[in-house]
């Protein structure tokens, strides 16, 4: 599977969950950039047909901005626990996402997702993507392993 | 006709924006229920009845594939139609399911109106 076809399944991965379940629009492309130390970062791994990991790495406003959209709180601001449990669930869709586009016929199990320091993601071999989402970033980061 | 639901998911934010869909959806439901595994479902389903459950795959204690296996089992909730919300869109997935007899499967990302046209789909709902 080469790179090129990899990162496009992210691409289209990430606008289409990020504006179906999460209400905000991919504005565009960015480089992906070092994360910042007040970014938010989530993992699962997966196994099946192909095992490795994905990754989502959020700045604070676009994690935050997420989390109000998927919750619809308007005049609250999510707590750090409801980011937190959303970012994750971003996490969760992405994967799911990418990994159907990438073989729709395949067998894949999903581990839980869980917040990870921003640094990890950035792993020898892993492909990534940044979108401007307007009042931040989001970066996507999958891994696959070598078939045995 | 307005439906009972019973969504069961182990995260409260999924739960909450799903309801939240299901109005955006317009679908008529008139009771929405919650339970964050499957053994909370069956639990709740001992004290109410519903007409449509949707659940998630991957959750704590008991998980979706489970709990399909458990309504089965049980007369009494057999014949409550099942449709699997999941992040997997493969069709492995999605035949397993199935086979264990869920009667809708909608892979997220949904739209309001995908979700809709499931739910009245399994329930046999015409416009």
């Amino acid at each position: 599977m080469i790179d090129r076809e990899v990162a496009e399944s992210l691409a289209a991965a990430a606008s289409d969950v990020l504006e179906t379940m999460f209400f905000c629009s991919v504005l565009g492309e960015v480089p992906v950039g070092a994360a910042l130390p007040e970014a938010v970062a989530a993992r699962l791994p997966f196994n099946g047909a192909r095992s490795g990991a994905f990754g989502v790495r959020l700045t604070e406003g676009a994690a935050q901005v997420i989390a109000a959209g998927f919750l619809a709180e308007e005049a609250n601001e999510p707590t750090r626990e409801q980011v937190a449990e959303v970012v994750c669930e971003l996490a969760n869709m992405m994967c799911g996402s990418v990994l159907s586009r990438l073989d729709r016929g395949a067998h894949f199990d999903l581990g839980s997702p869980a917040l990870v320091e921003p640094a990890a993601l950035s792993a020898p071999g892993t492909v990534c993507r940044a979108f401007d989402i307007g009042d931040g970033e989001v970066a996507v980061f999958l891994r696959m392993d070598d078939p045995a | 006709m307005a439906y009972r639901v019973m969504i069961v998911d182990d995260s409260p934010s999924m739960r909450a924006f799903v309801r939240r869909v299901i109005d955006l959806s317009g679908f008529q439901m008139d009771t929405c229920l919650n339970a964050g595994n499957g053994i909370q479902g069956l639990a709740l389903l001992q004290q109410q009845t519903v007409d449509i459950i949707l659940t998630d795959i991957n959750m704590p204690e008991m998980n979706g594939e489970e709990f399909l296996r458990q309504l089965e089992a049980h007369e009494q909730y057999r014949s409550i139609p099942v449709v699997v919300i999941s992040t997997d869109a493969t069709e492995n997935r999605m035949h397993r399911m199935l086979h264990l007899g869920a009667k809708g499967y909608i892979a997220k990302p949904f739209s309001p109106e995908a979700l809709r046209g499931e739910l009245e789909r399994v329930l046999g709902v015409t416009t």
